[in-house]
């Protein structure tokens, strides 16, 4: 019977066909590493994130009178199963914004921005930017201390404009700070735009963007650990049931330590300071944005001057939006490029460096270091052109054409 | 490889210092002796706790999410009608509306309106309860709050335990929840096991191996 309705259903909605042709005619390298498997990770908690997020709407209530209660108590202590909806949705985002963080290095390392993929990188650059936006205004909702005084925080960066020399007259900042907060006070208008921000319009941009990338990745095919592009007739596994099923056993693992997360350590992903309900009179001794927030945070705190800083920070993130045209080399991969890997290790290192810096408290010392760390992190940004150079003349003298 | 356990140890070791253990974040430490701790650690003692909370507390703090008002809103008779219609929680907005005058009135003779203590715990934990009930002026030098608890650490224990109890869930939730999670990572691991058998069987009959 069951059968016989799927056929019915085949016949009619051709999905074998489908089937066949995306997942199993599909051929990609066969030496494919786990670093690949954070784009399928990053897919998982987008859609764990999206299912939590349903149920959560269900109770919660965008009212700074009783957000906080409808989180604390209704959702955490009322509701039947709701507590573990919560800690999936809390742990899900730190989860998910570590994936894309590490499959953001692993593109780095792979070199898998490079031509004719430019816009795969710049597309996925957006969607790390609108998730930074999603996590921040998820993260004003439950309308506790650090929830409000994280968001005071962040309307308060682009004020930093009007420390500038000449533009600084025009109060731009002011005025962006203003219509961010719908009001001179965080209040009942904030917290009603980034619920309808956070519950309609990033989750939906998310989507559209995430298919982009998709479709991307399938109109050029995956790049290869060794950097050489397979002739996709002769070569290559197909993915349905080669790699499916390996990134299915690296997803059950992912899975399985999310889920001892969820049940057995949310200290950190429920911070304790956000059990207490906000309070515009009090301010807490700690204001630190989240950790996945921390490097910029820091790279904007060690610069003395808050114009100067703001500007850095921009830097920072347009470097990571134009890295697939800095990178002009005819090499792909790490593994082909010893100098790339070296000034890689700096990028690793120095992100780690200042995240960590960001979440101490503020002395001189860690000011020092956290101008040295953003040395040496845009200093692999300014490497990748010398680099390319250095490359380009090795690989004509061995005789290599450009256009490989 | 070399490269490989490199990184996986870089990476390892930079999430438990971020999600874990922040050893170069501020903390600050409580001290609090172990049988106090012991007292304050079981659920048990709750309801005791309560009883004392009541006595002593209820006078200025009110622990909403278990239905303790201060005893000035406990004495207006609107109290009684409105948990008819809302339930014994009732909602913030509702509570500090029409019990503005009684809030107003402890705001005025303690200079800010006491705080209710339904999560108390979760955001100050059990040292810093026990630190602060006991000598509220050496902690946070200046607050509005008496000493009342001085020279009983026990029964502050007790209360400890009560505002726990309130926060947290009991330990036969807690034993549940406990067995959902081991269930649940279990046969996330026995899955993966499962797809990968099936896996290398497939590939076998595939020759891709």
């Amino acid at each position: 019977m069951i059968g016989r309705i799927g056929r019915w259903f085949d016949e009619r909605g051709k999905l074998s066909k489908l089937w066949q042709s995306q997942m199993v005619d599909y051929k990609v390298p066969k030496n494919l590493t786990f670093p690949y498997a954070f784009g399928v990770m990053a897919t998982v908690a987008f859609l764990i994130q999206i299912i939590s997020g349903i149920f959560l709407v269900m109770y919660y209530q965008p009212n700074i009178h009783t957000a906080f209660d409808s989180v604390n108590y209704t959702i955490m202590k009322e509701i039947p199963f709701m507590w573990l909806i919560r800690h999936i949705h809390a742990a899900g985002a730190n989860f998910f914004l570590a994936i894309v963080y590490l499959h953001i290095f692993a593109g780095i390392y792979y070199n898998a921005y490079k031509k004719p993929r430019e816009l795969t990188w710049i597309v996925g650059f957006f969607i790390y930017f609108v998730l930074l936006a999603t996590a921040l205004s998820g993260y004003l909702l439950p309308w506790g201390q650090l929830s409000y005084w994280g968001m005071v925080v962040t309307t308060e960066i682009p004020t930093s404009i009007d420390s500038a020399p000449i533009i600084g007259k025009l109060k731009i900042g002011e005025t962006i700070s203003v219509w961010m907060k719908g009001g001179y006070e965080l209040g009942q208008i904030t917290l009603g735009r980034f619920f309808g921000l956070h519950i309609w319009l990033l989750p939906l941009i998310l989507l559209g963007l995430v298919g982009f990338h998709f479709y991307l990745i399938r109109a050029h095919g995956i790049t290869s650990p060794d950097g050489r592009e397979i002739d996709k007739k002769k070569e290559g596994v197909p993915f349905h049931p080669y790699m499916t099923l390996k990134e299915g056993v690296y997803l059950m693992v992912y899975l399985a330590i999310f889920f001892f997360f969820v049940f057995f350590y949310m200290k950190h992903f429920l911070p304790a300071d956000n059990y207490d309900p906000a309070d515009p009179f009090k301010t807490p001794a700690h204001i630190a944005p989240e950790w996945y927030l921390l490097a910029f945070y820091a790279i904007f705190r060690s610069i003395p001057n808050k114009f100067l800083g703001f500007v850095m920070f921009s830097v920072a993130l347009l470097l990571l939006l134009i890295l697939p045209f800095l990178d002009f080399s005819p090499l792909r991969s790490t593994r082909n490029r010893p100098l790339f890997f070296v000034m890689f290790v700096v990028l690793v290192i120095s992100s780690m460096a200042l995240t960590i810096l960001g979440s101490m408290s503020p002395t001189p010392t860690v000011a020092f270091l956290g101008l040295i760390f953003t040395l040496t992190f845009v200093s692999f940004f300014i490497s990748l052109p010398i680099i390319s150079i250095l490359e380009l003349r090795k690989y004509k003298a061995e005789g290599g054409s450009k256009n490989d | 490889m070399i490269k490989t356990i490199f990184f996986t140890v870089l990476t390892l070791a930079f999430f438990y210092i971020v999600w874990i253990n922040n050893i170069f974040a501020p903390h600050e430490k409580y001290e609090m002796p172990p049988e106090h701790r012991m007292i304050a650690m079981d659920y048990k003692n709750a309801k005791e706790g309560r009883e004392l909370f009541i006595q002593n507390c209820a006078s200025c703090h009110s622990v909403r999410y278990d239905a303790i008002y201060p005893a000035q809103v406990q004495a207006n008779p609107m109290l009684k009608q409105l948990q008819e219609k809302y339930g014994k929680v009732l909602p913030r907005d509702v509570y500090e509306a029409v019990f503005m005058n009684d809030l107003n009135s402890m705001k005025e003779s303690y200079g800010k309106i006491p705080p209710d203590l339904s999560t108390i715990y979760l955001v100050k934990g059990p040292e810093y309860l026990y630190n602060f009930i006991l000598e509220p002026q050496k902690v946070l030098p200046g607050t509005a709050m008496p000493p009342v608890m001085t020279g009983r650490p026990e029964d502050t224990a007790k209360i400890i335990a009560y505002l726990m109890s309130v926060s947290e869930p009991s330990p036969a939730e807690k034993a549940k929840r406990n067995i959902m999670g081991v269930v649940t990572i279990g046969y996330l691991i026995v899955m993966g096991i499962l797809i990968w058998i099936w896996r290398e069987r497939i590939l076998k009959r595939m020759g891709l191996h």
